[in-house]
């Protein structure tokens, strides 16, 4: 099908402004943000006279941005080490063990995919509030991975039905219990599928708002996301500021975006192949 | 002969312990996972789906009927809301095709596929208040994009200030940010493609549109369902984070989702149990998306 000449440019050209129309917002905002206000306000388009990191600096030491990060690291880790443990064990049992009522309760997990957090915000408000874990690290962790777990479940589960029965069955004859064929065979075997859902979950638990916002109530404990809201309001006349501090959040992304790029897609089409 | 029974006996001792052992690893491994999924999201649905019928303020608590969803059907704000979910429905044809289209072309005609999927998906991984954010500053009314138009000779567009144009710009920065999701799903679905049909196709001397309509589209069609859903359920509970950063619902209520109104509700007007009537809309609206998801599923089982 591949052509030659004009046809295949008649495609191309509008392809390369596309991707241009998809990359130039984040190149635009990195040279604002090594403008100067006055640079800015003068010619909004204009090259940065020169590289400098002064705004990126400035909006990290003047806006509590280390604080949020720090709280936006602990919740992130934190809730991508429960969900692979729990997707992992879970996945493990509901594709390789066989027990009474194993199709029901896989339902019920996958079922769970289908209730947004919108539509549970208010009920689990109040239930976090009573078991007095609203505004804690703890409380947002949970949140997480009440949030993010049917979906890792769900992959995790798919990734180990593949892995043949004779591997499992060689291991029991070795004498391992099913916990120990766990430890020794799903977790090592399945890494690929817990790399990619854990980079995947992280960029969950990183990039939301609604949940953080409506868990953390203290200032200090905002993550860093909500945390970037805000810096809105605050630095309103200062944009080359404003985005020295959208960008100093969007760093780790970018940089985990350009390691683990195929893992990211791998994840998010895993869904769409089986159906 | 007694030996040999129980040395019978043993075996099935060791196999019940065995079968036991099992069932116990079994629950060990599953339990944890499922007492947070019933916890955290199924007893709360039950249980919002009860406050939705009770009161606010000094009637907390008390069972007040379909009162929340008659204030809802009065409520101008709610009434945006879901006109607004109507012009996400009338964009999810343009939110599909574009990236289809976009696959296609990778996929039939143009070289270096991988560096265009890597930069149409990059927008996807970025946070909705990042995005936000960005085209809060391209987008304002002295911004550089107002700028550019004008010396083009076209007037200021108030895009984010104007009550009519702000939900088409904040509709518009949506999919702009994640049609290279839809792209690498139907770009994973072009690759189970069956190859020798796109060859027989060319033997023939089938243009590319006549490819495309007879070929790939019946081809595809499971996948093409998947991202129609997969785009609406997205677009349905995924713009919060654009609303909160861009316009906050503003000018004048006019860029509201079901999903912000709920949050506006819950946190800033203090009124949960009218907040969970909302939610109660909005779960019946993502159910009526999801069932077409859960027909999909079962013919693909049913076809495997």
């Amino acid at each position: 099908m591949r052509e030659r000449g004009f046809g295949r440019w008649v495609v191309a050209i509008p392809m390369c402004l596309l991707a241009l129309a998809t990359i130039y917002p984040m190149v635009f905002t990195l040279n604002v943000a090594m403008k100067s206000r006055r640079e800015y306000v003068l010619d909004r388009f204009s090259l940065a006279d020169h590289l400098t990191a002064a705004n990126i600096a400035d909006a990290w030491n003047s806006s509590g941005l280390g604080r949020y990060t720090f709280n936006s690291v602990v919740v992130t880790a934190g809730s991508v080490a429960l969900l692979l443990l729990l997707g992992s064990m879970a996945g493990y049992a509901f594709s390789q063990l066989t027990f009474r009522g194993r199709r029901w309760l896989f339902l019920v997990c996958l079922g769970a995919l289908m209730i947004p957090f919108q539509v549970i915000m208010v009920p689990f408000f109040r239930v976090l509030g009573q078991i007095h874990l609203l505004d804690t690290h703890v409380g947002l962790i949970l949140a997480y991975t009440g949030q993010f777990l049917p979906f890792t479940i769900f992959l995790m589960t798919s990734f180990y039905s593949r892995i043949p029965a004779e591997i499992v069955e060689a291991a029991r004859v070795d004498g391992s219990t099913t916990l120990g064929v766990y430890r020794r065979i799903m977790l090592p075997l399945g890494r690929p599928a817990l790399l990619s859902v854990g980079i995947l979950n992280a960029l969950f638990c990183w990039n939301d708002v609604l949940i953080s916002l409506l868990v953390m109530q203290s200032e200090q404990h905002r993550t860093l996301m909500v945390g970037v809201t805000a810096l809105r309001g605050q630095y309103s006349d200062n944009i080359p500021l404003f985005a020295g501090g959208v960008l100093v959040a969007a760093l780790p992304v970018i940089a985990i975006y350009l390691f683990f790029q195929r893992q990211i897609t791998d994840g998010v089409t895993a869904g769409s192949t089986k159906g | 002969m007694a030996q040999a029974a129980t040395a019978q006996r043993s075996t099935t001792a060791v196999r019940r312990w065995h079968l036991s052992e099992h069932k116990i690893a079994a629950l060990v491994l599953v339990t944890p996972a499922l007492l947070i999924i019933v916890g955290l999201r199924i007893v709360p649905l039950v249980l919002g789906a009860q406050y939705s019928l009770t009161g606010d303020g000094d009637r907390n608590g008390l069972f007040v009927g379909l009162a929340n969803y008659r204030t809802l059907l009065d409520d101008p704000v709610f009434r945006t809301a879901v006109r607004n979910v109507g012009l996400l429905f009338l964009a999810l044809p343009v939110a599909v095709a574009v990236p289809g289209l976009l696959a296609t072309f990778l996929f039939l005609k143009v070289p270096g596929h991988r560096f265009y999927r890597s930069v149409y998906f990059f927008p996807v991984v970025l946070s909705p208040v990042i995005i936000g954010a960005i085209f809060n500053i391209l987008l304002s009314f002295d911004g550089p994009l107002n700028q550019l138009l004008g010396k083009a000779g076209i007037g200021p567009v108030d895009w984010l200030g104007n009550s009519h144009i702000a939900i088409l710009s904040v509709i518009g920065v949506h999919i702009w940010a994640t049609f290279g999701m839809a792209l690498v799903i139907f770009m994973a679905g072009f690759s189970t493609l069956d190859q020798s049909l796109l060859d027989a196709a060319r033997c023939d001397g089938a243009t590319l549109p006549q490819t495309v309509w007879h070929v790939v589209i019946p081809e595809l069609s499971r996948t093409i369902q998947f991202v129609f859903v997969t785009t609406m359920i997205g677009m349905l509970t995924g713009m919060f984070g654009l609303i909160y950063v861009m316009t906050a619902g503003g000018p004048g209520g006019a860029t509201y989702l079901p999903e912000f109104y709920i949050w506006v509700t819950q946190s800033q007007m203090n009124s949960p149990a009218l907040a969970s009537a909302a939610s109660m809309v909005l779960f019946v609206l993502m159910l009526l998306v999801g069932l077409a998801q859960i027909r999909l599923i079962k013919r693909a089982t049913k076809e495997v």
